[in-house]
């Protein structure tokens, strides 16, 4: 599923005028993260869960988690470059053991080389009712 | 003849431990004046607080489908497909007398529908009315941002020959472990469980745990009752001196 990342930085001329010496040039990441997360706190609906994220990011993971009709939760993807944080929901589908999950995901702040980053991408997954591990998706773009 | 009617809702957990597992026991009750029979119910909504786990603690872990209700009864369904049971109270007029009759009632975890998660609520009923009913319900997200709901359409039963539907006067479910075995396998065996239920949360939230349920009616009129599980006091641990 993984589809490979890549990294591509658009022309500083293009981004950079008109905006003075402390512009940066904007990049593209473009890609699919997967993280593979495990359960360490439960409480009632709201699961907090953290493990290993591989492919376009790599590093650690972080998910509080709203289960109930609807998986919302708030992630934070720490790198050693940087970390980035955003929000997202997904309707789960399925049934058995294994529920999958499809939605959005919307950065909304990042620290590190992340400072500037923004966008929107799919969210997709496969939660564990059983254990509640997750491995969740993102797949998108997004700009830094 | 049918009657204006009033409703009532009690909610209890069993047992009532914050962080862990219960059986939400739920009784509706729809009340009419004396010697006349309730609207039939045609549809119920049960809302419930969102920090209640219900989606997590490993109920409902395989689904039914209703064409396998229908053919096998729920005994036909995977163990893990049960989530709750009960039973129904309902009243038929029968010219100038009401009967009563009892039905057991089944919860099934169904295959979802129209993108929701579903369950399916099965009744069986003996004398006089001879029915297996089964009915849908959806689990939705609100109507508020604490709030997540069940909404159940309930058919119209058929009762007698020249006698009004039936009407449903009273169902008590439990949705939870209480009454459940699951199976899994474990080292080539299937080993028998207990799911952990719906799962309370860490702390009590102010107020108590708060459900509200809406009734429609044939008659086309709606009822409201609301229901608070207090919040108990927690047993402490005790520390050493």
């Amino acid at each position: 599923m993984l589809i490979g990342a890549s990294s591509a930085p658009i022309s500083a001329n293009t981004w950079a005028s008109g905006r003075g010496p402390g512009a940066h040039a904007a990049r593209i990441l473009s890609g699919t993260a997967t993280a593979h997360l495990h359960l360490v706190k439960v409480d009632g609906s709201r699961l907090i869960e953290v493990g290993p994220v591989s492919g376009a990011l790599v590093g650690s993971a972080r998910a509080e988690l709203k289960t109930g009709a609807v998986l919302k939760g708030s992630f934070t993807i720490t790198t050693p470059r940087g970390s980035i944080t955003g929000h997202g929901q997904a309707n789960p589908h399925g049934s058995g053991r294994y529920q999958s999950f499809s939605g959005w995901f919307l950065v909304s702040s990042g620290t590190g080389r992340y400072a500037h980053i923004s966008g929107r991408a799919g969210l997709y997954g496969v939660f564990d009712v059983r254990t509640d591990a997750l491995v969740i998706q993102t797949t998108g773009k997004f700009s830094y | 003849m049918h009657a204006a009617q009033s409703v009532r809702l009690h909610v209890a957990f069993s047992p009532q431990r914050l962080g862990h597992g219960t059986t939400v026991e739920i009784t509706t009750e729809i009340l009419a004046p004396p010697g006349l029979v309730p609207s039939p119910l045609t549809g119920l909504d049960i809302r419930y607080p969102s920090e209640l786990g219900v989606a997590v603690g490993g109920l409902g872990l395989s689904t039914c489908s209703q064409p396998t209700l229908e053919r096998l009864g729920p005994e036909g369904c995977p163990a893990s497909s049960r989530m709750g049971q009960g039973s129904a109270l309902a009243e038929i007029a029968v010219g100038p007398d009401i009967l009563a009759e009892e039905a057991d009632v089944v919860i099934l975890r169904a295959p979802e529908q129209e993108g929701h998660l579903a369950l399916l609520f099965y009744l069986d009923g003996g004398e006089p009315v001879r029915a297996e009913i089964i009915f849908p319900g959806l689990l939705l997200s609100g109507p508020g941002p604490t709030e997540e709901s069940i909404d159940i359409n309930v058919p119209l039963v058929p009762s007698l020959p020249g006698s009004p539907f039936v009407a449903v006067v009273r169902l008590h479910a439990t949705l939870g472990p209480r009454g459940l075995i699951y199976y899994e396998r474990r080292h080539g065996k299937f080993v028998p469980y207990r799911p952990a239920g719906v799962l309370l949360p860490n702390k009590c939230p102010h107020g108590g745990f708060r459900f509200a349920a809406t009734f429609a009616f044939l008659d086309g009129s709606s009822s409201g009752a609301q229901a608070v599980v207090p919040c108990r006091s927690q047993p402490r641990s005790k520390r050493r001196r």
